[in-house]
Formats: C-alpha cells, structure tokens, sequence
C-alpha cells in the first residue's frame, strides 16, 4: 500500500555552516487541502530515532525565506503562505547533525484555520538514509 | 431554466497536490466532464494569494481559460481568516473589510456567488451585504453537516434575510446533509486501520436509527466547539460510544464512531422550503461506483427536489472521498468526478 508522498525524499541531509555541521533538514507538504499564512501554522514538532528537539530549534523555508516558529505567528505576507502541494523546509538544529545511516523521522504538523473549531494535527513518518 | 452542473476544483486536490493537474488542468478537466460551471477555491490553487487576482495579465489568463474550456464561473469559496494572528480574533470592522476583499476577489474573476463558512459572524455577513449588493455578488453561507435547513441554527439567517431584505444573501447546501448511510470509503479505511466490524456494525445501527428517527438539529453558537458536542450528544453519542467500547472498541473504532457524526440526514423537503434563498449547491460525493450510484447521498431525492422547487443555479460536484484513501492508495479524482456528473446528468435529465 502507498498512501500520498508526505516527505521529499531527496530532501533528507544534513545542513553545513562554515565548515561546520549545524543540524539537518527535510522538506515536507502542510496536510490540508488549502495555502495559508505561516500565522496559522501552530505547531512543527520533530522526534528522529526517538530523539526530540527543542521548539526553538526549528526553522522552517518558505520561498526562500526563513522563520523560527515562534515568528511563523506575525507572517502574513503572500509571498510566504505555505502553498497548496509545496514542499517546505524544516531545518533542525542540532550539534554535528545526524549520523550517516538509516533513520525513522516523525514529524507533526498543527494547524489552526479559522473556521475550525480545533486544529489540524498530522501525523507525519518517513524512513530515510543519510 | 434547466439545472446547470459545475465542478468545484476542489474535487481535483489529490492531482493537484501530486502537480499531476495544475489550475488550467484542473480547469480542462471539468471541461471533459460536460461541466459548464467551475468553482474555485483561490487559496488553493491560486499562489501567493490574493496578489495574482489583482493583476490583469493573471485574469488575463484565467479569463481566455474559461472561454477556450466553455466554462462559467460558480462560485468563489472564501475563508474569512478571522483568526489569521494566534493571541485575538480580528474586530467585526475588520472581518468586513476581509469579506469585502474577497467579495471584489470573486467579482474579478467573473464570479456572482461566495461562499463564507458557519463561523462567519451574523454581524459580518450583515456588514457586508451593502457591497455585495454593488459588486452583484451573493454571499452564500454553506450549510454543512452538522448544520441543516429548517432548523433554530438556519432561522437566524432567515431573520436576517427577511429584516434586511436583502436579495445578496442566501445558503449554499453541500450534499453531505442528505447521507443514507456512512460512505463506504469511510468503512473500509476503518477497517484497514484495525476496527472491528462488530463495532462497526453498531455504529451504522446507530447511524440508521438516526436516519430513521431524524436528526436532533444543531443550534446557532458562534463557539462551533460547543454547539458541535451539544449536538452529538443529543443524537445518542454518549450511548454509541459506550457500546462501542463494550465491543472492544479500539482507537479505529472509536475514530469511526466519532466520524459518523461528520454526515447527517435531512429530509430534501427542506430545499423546496427554502429554494428562494438557495443560489448555489455543493454536491458533495465520496464514492460514485462505476454504475453511477453515490455510496451515501441520495442523489436521485435531493435533485428531484431540487427539480420540483423549480431551482436553476449550479450543482457543483465537491468530491471528498480522496481523503479516505490517501493513508493507502492515490485517489482518481478525475473518474470519481467524471462519474458523479454522469450521475447528476442522468439525475436532472431523467
């Protein structure tokens, strides 16, 4: 069985600054059947091989730009609405980034659009290869 | 007039999603459908929202799309963002100013109705109707499941059509109101994720009874969350969860349980009552089979009614059943919606 493609699967790598290794990154679609401003993008949460990050630690690129969550809330430009089908990149911080290998990711999308008595949660896991 | 049949692009998300259809695909494939309408959602298919609309050169376009498919604009669906910053909810003043841009929106684009959703505030919709009047664009509030015609939540809406006397307001019925049954996608995507047909046995019993006794009807709250529970409760969800668990429900049971209240059944009389403030309709489907039978909305009774009431707007397919089978498979949209305007076809012909 093959449900719809979440993840980017070439999106999986580790991110480099200046020589150094800072974090990793992958790209995924919003699960919901519309874009929207990054100002009702509640919550990204990511757990790699049972490991969790920090809220702070998560940036999240949109067409080129890009945010920590907590200024996701003030974004309402229509130059950086997570587009309907669009893959966005969700940079994670963390020291020397991931091992070379196989990993399980689990990502969870939260999303508030107004008319919606409660918010979108996803569910979002992928093996990949680093 | 006869019926018209549109195509809400809606229907096409799981193509679009893939960018296997982009909008002018999307908009040829309605065209194959015999189609003669289209509705849009602009917030999905058109990028950076609204910017494209404002400009000439993209209406350009959209406008020599319609008239290279044969194609009428429907309807223009709109999502009043009212809670776009996380800490309020935009003042009464601002969500008018929201709604009236999005009214211009759809009249740029050749549209003459809108739809807003239930969590539109009376006050804005009351707001609004001035310009809608100018523009020649209908607000229609869409009733969905759990909401219904004939009913405290919908007089409301009528007071203030009857007050104002306003022509630029009005509802927009999805065809999920008028559910026999659960559809089947529903069911199966249940099972394959662990329900046990015992449990899902009750759950359709219950569903069923509902039908058959009729539905206890919601009442107007602007906390959705409220009315939403108030009403489950009141058409036995406490009693269905609780046999549920008996069985040995696990979480896909109980998953199935809550979802059946996600579709209801109201007597299509209620069209023919209210036909004067009807402009627009979502026919909503989830699963045609290949001999043009939706597995849950009573199709052949909602456009007779329809028929008998003399209404001459657009049913508009909305197919939702993508959703069901993602987890799984990849949905065809494409057959679905050529299938269910075969199915309204033969319905309005017939």
């Amino acid at each position: 069985m093959a449900g719809r493609q979440i993840f980017n699967p070439d999106g999986f790598c580790n991110v480099t600054e200046d020589g150094k290794t800072v974090g990793f990154s992958f790209a995924f679609k919003a699960q919901y059947y519309r874009g929207f401003t990054l100002s009702i993008l509640r919550d990204i949460a990511v757990t790699v091989d049972d490991e969790n990050f920090n809220r702070e630690d998560i940036r999240l690129t949109v067409n080129g730009e890009t945010f920590t969550l907590e200024e996701c809330r003030t974004v309402i430009d229509p130059d950086y609405r997570w587009e309907f089908g669009d893959f966005a990149t969700v940079t994670v911080l963390k020291e020397g980034g991931l091992s070379a290998g196989s990993h399980h990711i689990h990502a969870h999308q939260s999303i508030a659009p107004s008319y919606m008595p409660f918010t979108i949660e996803a569910d979002c896991d992928a093996d990949f290869i680093i | 007039m006869r019926i018209k049949r549109s195509v809400s692009l809606y229907s096409y998300q799981d193509e679009y999603y893939n960018h296997q259809l982009d909008l002018e695909g999307c908009l040829r494939e309605t065209a194959k459908t015999g189609a003669t309408g289209v509705e849009l959602l602009a917030e999905q298919m058109i990028r950076r929202f609204p910017l494209p609309i404002e400009d000439e050169a993209f209406r350009a376009k959209w406008f020599g799309w319609l008239k290279q498919y044969g194609l009428e604009p429907s309807c223009y669906d709109a999502f009043l963002e009212n809670r776009i910053f996380d800490n309020r909810t935009l003042t009464v003043k601002e969500q008018i100013k929201m709604m009236e841009r999005d009214i211009r929106l759809a009249s740029l684009l050749g549209f003459k109705n809108l739809r807003t959703l239930v969590s539109t505030p009376m006050d804005v919709i009351e707001g609004s109707l001035e310009y809608a009047e100018r523009m020649g664009v209908i607000i229609g509030l869409e009733v969905h499941a759990p909401f219904s015609l004939n009913s405290t939540w919908a007089d409301g809406y009528l007071e203030l059509i009857h007050r104002t006397g306003s022509k630029f307001f009005g509802f927009i019925p999805d065809m999920g109101i008028f559910c026999k049954n659960i559809p089947d996608v529903v069911r199966e995507k249940a099972l394959r994720h662990g329900a046990k047909p015992e449990c899902i046995r009750i759950v359709d019993e219950c569903y069923a009874e509902r039908v058959a006794k009729g539905f206890v009807k919601i009442q107007y709250d602007l906390n959705l969350g409220k009315a939403n529970m108030e009403y489950r409760l009141a058409n036995g969800m406490a009693e269905m969860m609780k046999a549920v668990k008996k069985a040995g429900g696990g979480p896909a049971d109980l998953a199935y349980a809550g979802e059946s209240f996600t579709y209801s059944w109201s007597d299509p009389q209620d069209l023919i009552d209210n036909i004067a403030y009807i402009h627009h309709t979502h026919a909503k489907c989830y699963n045609t089979h290949p001999d043009y039978v939706e597995t849950a909305v009573a199709l052949d009774e909602v456009v007779a009614a329809y028929k008998k009431a003399g209404y001459d707007g657009f049913l508009s397919t909305e197919y939702e059943g993508g959703e069901h089978l993602r987890d799984a498979f990849e949905a065809d949209s494409i057959e679905q919606v050529r299938r269910h305007q075969e199915a309204l076809r033969r319905a309005i012909e017939g």
